[in-house]
């Protein structure tokens, strides 16, 4: 099934986005909207410009996470020009849980590990929203770092493909997450043997520089999604029992695609701040993070 | 012009510049000549009282006729004193001339319309034949006659059948000094040398010179040869590079000259081996005779290569062995070291290392400041010392051949570190880049700190900061070349120069921060960048030198979109090719520590070889102090040690010589201690063989020849003044000799001054009716 951009990222009952507009307006959110303008948030400085931070106290967590995934990016990556986005592929593919599963996590995670990102790497000058683009925009070319997850639902077509091909070969860095068990690493090794037939896909040892470059990560570490993790259940998904990190390197050995398998970093970001979810999770999940950002700056 | 002076002289102008005049009439002549004068005085003063004539013509003429008399009457007392031309003349077959003919191979050009064959050996063949009327039959009348043939020293040869005008080079001083040696002791008239001015030892020429002048030996050169070829290409000279890295763009100036082909268009051919490596059309200018082309070539070959330029024979061209040069390049193979300091995560700086990632003569190590004090460093390796941030110790800092600035703030370097990084270049003679990003330049806040002064850019007085403070950036830059930036090496982006011009304007624009407009004066801008949203263009490219280095700066902080862009094929090689070429500048011709020189890259067998070297330590300050030895390594593969002494003139500069005999590449190895200790080891590379120099620049060179006669009294002829030659030699002041006076009463001017004299007298009594 082809994504289709006029379908919405994940159908959410009207009810819950009503639950959320009434308590958005009851907590003065609508008076306090910011004034129209051709690009009102220049010169506000970032962390009061992101909408979460600012209506964070205004809103039950619940209606925070609906109406989070339908803000509208304040400022639009196209009106700033920054060194590092945290770009998220949109592909096609089978619709997840009623959604497409490119947006998965999609933008709270994004945003939310962008603030850790911008705090941990002071010096980095990053856009501090989300930016998803489709694999068949000539714009994903001006952005070499791509995040994705949910992928064993992700079908690319023949021309996705193509795209995908030639941003990795030109020097981009591609960033595979959430996605757990044998049938839907089967779906990925499928489309990635598709996409690059002529390189594998080999584990990534420890001693590579990509666990070393900023934070030392000594251990990979499954990072359970946020219902497991705040309820303290099982780690593993379906039957992926032991988390991996794996990757395609080019003919030179740099590293063009990581894949996290069996393991939801995503998760780990965006409900970092909630106190029920581990924190050793989050930790590693930004050390992780953190680490694909500096190695992709710089390999 | 001499013609009409001896015509009215009798004698030739030298004649009188070597003699001296004397009067031969008797005493009482003399008294006779003043009693006349007195005479003559007293008749013009009866021409006082003298009326004019009826008719009457005005007052003031009436002194004409006496005055007109009176100097005919001059002129006949002069010759009553019977003025004479005293000269010092050679007794026959008592002196002794030497003639050296130059037995180069040059000789055998065909420009002599003298000679029956049209050759400049056919012309000095027929001179000294012996035949009557031939030179060597005149001087053999009155001298002792010593025959010469030279080209690398001088051999007694009995007649012009010994000579074979194929000798590889000719070195005029060598033969004289030789020649002199030969006849010293003998009454020696002079010397005659038979030649075309072409020597290939000018350096030789002003001692064998001096060395004549002291010993009064006249040397008369007689020019062979046309003062300029009807129709010649000559590849004058060629400036390349002594060092470059393998795989690296060489840049070559070759300078043409022509006569006969103005406006014609012809090929300058580049040969490594036996293989072309490129073809560069060159056009003649119509008025003038030589053109210089700027020649780029890959060296991708490691070791000392012999790169020919060439043009091929043109019909009707007169000389064609002097189409061809040779230039002398080692081709290293090493890596050299260049630190990539960084002050924030980019785009640009990985993309910029992944460009030069497998380039095997580059060694990037780089040092990217990722948050407050953790820096990230990538590339150290055993031979690089690893430190955090920027360095603080010089010796850290000059183990690097460039340095690459990228986006880190003024405020972060103490004044120390940016006094360093300006040694860097000025001292070190290394090589920096700054390269544009919202923290560079002025945007940093370098304005006013040493770094300023490293910038070509005139760097600008910043607005206070907006918004969220950061510099306004500038979009849409498209690069256009400067006419500096299309002949520069590192700015070629394909093989062929035309398409490589072409090719800039149309690579995906850019970005900046940096709205620099004005260069510093010195400063060469290659590349500028036009853009809607700035009225002039910006400099994108510039560099100029500091001291010993070079600091480059390139502005626009995204050209890794030429890497990414979905308008630039996978395949393209814009990207790594432009930081390739860059990065290779900016490492090209740093110095190393230790280093050794000769002064030339090729020789003639049996030069001497002068060796330099230069010996500096870590921080690169000269050492004096130090034990210097070079080691050469002959063509045949034994080795000669020459130690090499303090020259004193400058600091760390240590100098030796060495003859070179055998043809081929030597290599010389310089070895430098200080008390025992190792300080570091340097190469270089030579070459020995024939030049053929005199080939080059072949007309006759009259200023060569001028001044051989000029410099030792002696004089410059042409082939059909053979007789002058032997009267000049005849009145020489050297060799035996006794005195002689010539009769100058008879000279024809006197009669015509007294025809004039005495005609005039009379014109002027007619005029003023005084008859």
């Amino acid at each position: 099934m082809r994504y289709d951009p006029a379908v919405p990222i994940r159908r959410t009952p009207l009810l819950v986005v009503a639950a959320a507009l009434v308590a958005a307006a009851g907590s003065g959110l609508l008076t306090r909207a910011p004034a129209p303008g051709p690009n009102p948030q220049v010169g506000v400085p970032d962390d009061r410009r992101d909408p979460r931070t600012r209506y964070r106290r205004s809103l039950p967590p619940q209606a925070m996470r609906m109406f989070e995934r339908y803000l509208p990016r304040p400022v639009h990556p196209d009106e700033v020009l920054r060194e590092f986005y945290f770009t998220r592929l949109i592909y096609g593919g089978q619709r997840y849980m009623g959604g497409a599963s490119w947006s998965v996590d999609f933008p709270k995670a994004d945003r939310q590990f962008m603030i850790g990102l911008k705090r941990l790497l002071d010096q980095l000058d990053a856009y501090d929203y989300d930016n998803a683009l489709l694999a068949t925009d000539p714009k994903l070319y001006r952005y070499p770092f791509l995040y994705s997850v949910e992928v064993g639902y992700m079908m690319l077509s023949p021309d996705e493909r193509e795209h995908l091909r030639r941003y990795l070969l030109a020097g981009g860095f591609w960033v595979i997450d959430d996605f757990w068990g044998s049938w839907q690493w089967a779906n990925l090794e499928n489309e990635l043997s598709a996409l690059l037939p002529e390189y594998p896909i080999v584990e990534i040892p420890l001693d590579h520089p990509i666990f070393h470059c900023f934070y030392d990560v000594e251990e990979i570490l499954q990072v359970p999604n946020v219902g497991q993790g705040r309820y303290g259940g099982p780690t593993w998904e379906q039957d992926g029992f032991t988390p991996h990190v794996r990757g395609i390197f080019d003919d030179h050995g740099r590293l063009m695609v990581v894949i996290n398998w069996n393991t939801d970093l995503g998760d780990a970001w965006e409900w970092a701040e909630d106190e029920w979810y581990p924190v050793r999770f989050s930790h590693y999940a930004y050390q992780m993070g953190v680490n694909f950002v500096v190695y992709a700056m710089s390999h | 012009m001499a013609g009409l002076f001896e015509f009215l002289f009798k004698y030739r102008p030298s004649l009188f510049e070597e003699g001296r005049l004397a009067l031969a009439a008797p005493g009482w002549m003399q008294v006779a000549a003043l009693v006349a004068g007195g005479a003559l005085v007293f008749a013009a003063f009866t021409y006082r009282r003298m009326r004019p004539g009826s008719g009457s013509r005005p007052e003031r003429y009436r002194w004409l006729p006496p005055t007109l008399r009176s100097l005919a009457i001059g002129v006949l007392v002069v010759c009553l004193l019977q003025p004479a031309l005293v000269l010092s003349t050679v007794v026959p077959q008592e002196s002794f001339v030497g003639v050296l003919i130059d037995d180069s191979g040059s000789m055998a050009m065909p420009d002599e319309e003298a000679a029956e064959d049209g050759t400049r050996a056919g012309a000095v063949r027929e001179a000294l034949s012996g035949q009557p009327g031939s030179l060597l039959e005149l001087l053999t009348g009155r001298f002792q006659v010593r025959q010469l043939a030279f080209g690398r020293g001088a051999e007694r040869i009995e007649s012009v059948d010994q000579l074979r005008f194929a000798r590889p080079d000719s070195r005029i001083g060598e033969a004289l000094l030789a020649a002199s040696d030969e006849l010293a002791g003998l009454p020696l008239a002079g010397l005659v040398v038979f030649s075309d001015g072409a020597d290939s030892e000018p350096a030789e020429l002003g001692d064998a010179l001096l060395a004549l002048k002291a010993a009064g030996t006249p040397v008369h050169a007689v020019g062979v040869g046309r003062p300029r070829l009807a129709r010649d290409i000559e590849v004058s000279r060629v400036v390349a590079p002594r060092r470059v890295l393998e795989g690296s763009t060489v840049e070559v100036e070759v300078t043409l000259s022509q006569t006969g082909f103005g406006g014609r268009s012809v090929n300058l051919e580049v040969e490594d081996d036996g293989r072309i490596v490129n073809v560069e059309p060159v056009t003649f200018p119509r008025r003038s005779s030589a053109v210089t082309a700027r020649v780029m070539f890959a060296a991708t070959d490691e070791g000392a290569r012999e790169f020919r330029f060439r043009v091929a024979a043109q019909p009707g061209e007169q000389l064609t062995r002097n189409n061809e040069r040779t230039a002398l390049v080692e081709v290293r193979k090493r890596r050299e070291k260049i630190f990539f300091f960084e002050g924030e995560p980019r785009d640009e700086s990985k993309f910029l290392r992944r460009a030069v990632q497998f380039d095997e003569n580059l060694h990037v190590v780089s040092m990217t400041r990722q948050a407050a004090n953790k820096f990230y460093g990538i590339n150290f390796d055993e031979n690089t010392k690893r430190f955090d941030g920027f360095p603080t110790r010089r010796e850290d800092l000059f183990e690097y051949q460039g340095v690459i600035l990228g986006s880190m703030e003024a405020s972060f370097f103490t004044h120390d570190q940016m006094r360093m990084l300006v040694d860097f270049a000025a001292q070190r003679g290394g090589g920096v880049l700054l390269l544009g990003a919202r923290r560079s330049f002025s945007e940093g806040g370098f304005l006013g700190t040493p770094i300023a002064e490293l910038s070509p850019l005139v760097l600008y007085e910043i607005e206070p900061a907006s918004g969220d403070g950061r510099p306004p950036l500038i979009h849409d830059l498209q690069l256009e070349l400067t006419p500096q930036g299309r002949a520069h090496p590192a700015m070629l982006l394909r093989d062929d120069r035309s398409e490589s011009n072409e090719l800039w304007p149309t690579l995906p624009r850019l970005s900046a921060y940096q709205r620099a407009t004005e260069l510093k004066a010195g400063a060469t801008a290659l590349l500028l960048a036009e853009t809607p949203m700035h009225r002039e263009p910006l400099v994108a490219l510039a560099y100029h030198r500091i001291g010993r280095g070079r600091a480059i700066a390139f502005t626009p902080h995204d050209s890794w979109h030429w890497q990414m862009s979905a308008e630039i094929a996978l395949e393209d090689q814009t990207h790594e090719r432009l930081w390739r070429q860059m990065l290779r500048w900016l490492v090209s011709y740093v110095p190393d520590r230790i280093e050794v020189e000769t002064d030339r890259d090729r020789f003639e067998p049996g030069s001497t070889v002068a060796l330099r070297a230069t010996v500096r330590d870590a921080a690169f300050r000269e050492v004096n102090r130090a034990q210097v030895t070079a080691a050469i390594e002959l063509p045949s593969g034994e080795e000669v040690e020459v130690p090499l002494d303090w020259s004193v003139e400058r600091d760390g500069e240590f100098v030796g010589s060495f003859v070179a005999a055998e043809r081929g590449h030597y290599r010389v190895e310089v070895d430098a201690r200080s008390e025992g200790e190792l300080l570091g080891v340097a190469a270089s590379r030579f070459a020995v063989d024939n030049l053929n120099e005199e080939l080059f620049g072949a007309a006759r060179r009259d200023s060569v020849l001028q001044r051989i006669a000029r410099e030792t009294g002696g004089r410059r002829y042409g082939l059909d003044e053979m007789d002058s030659l032997v009267e000049d030699l005849s009145v020489s002041r050297e060799g035996t000799t006794v005195r002689e006076a010539r009769d100058l009463w008879d000279m024809p001017i006197l009669f015509l001054l007294l025809v004039v004299f005495l005609g005039g007298e009379w014109a002027v009594r007619r005029r003023l009716g005084m008859s």
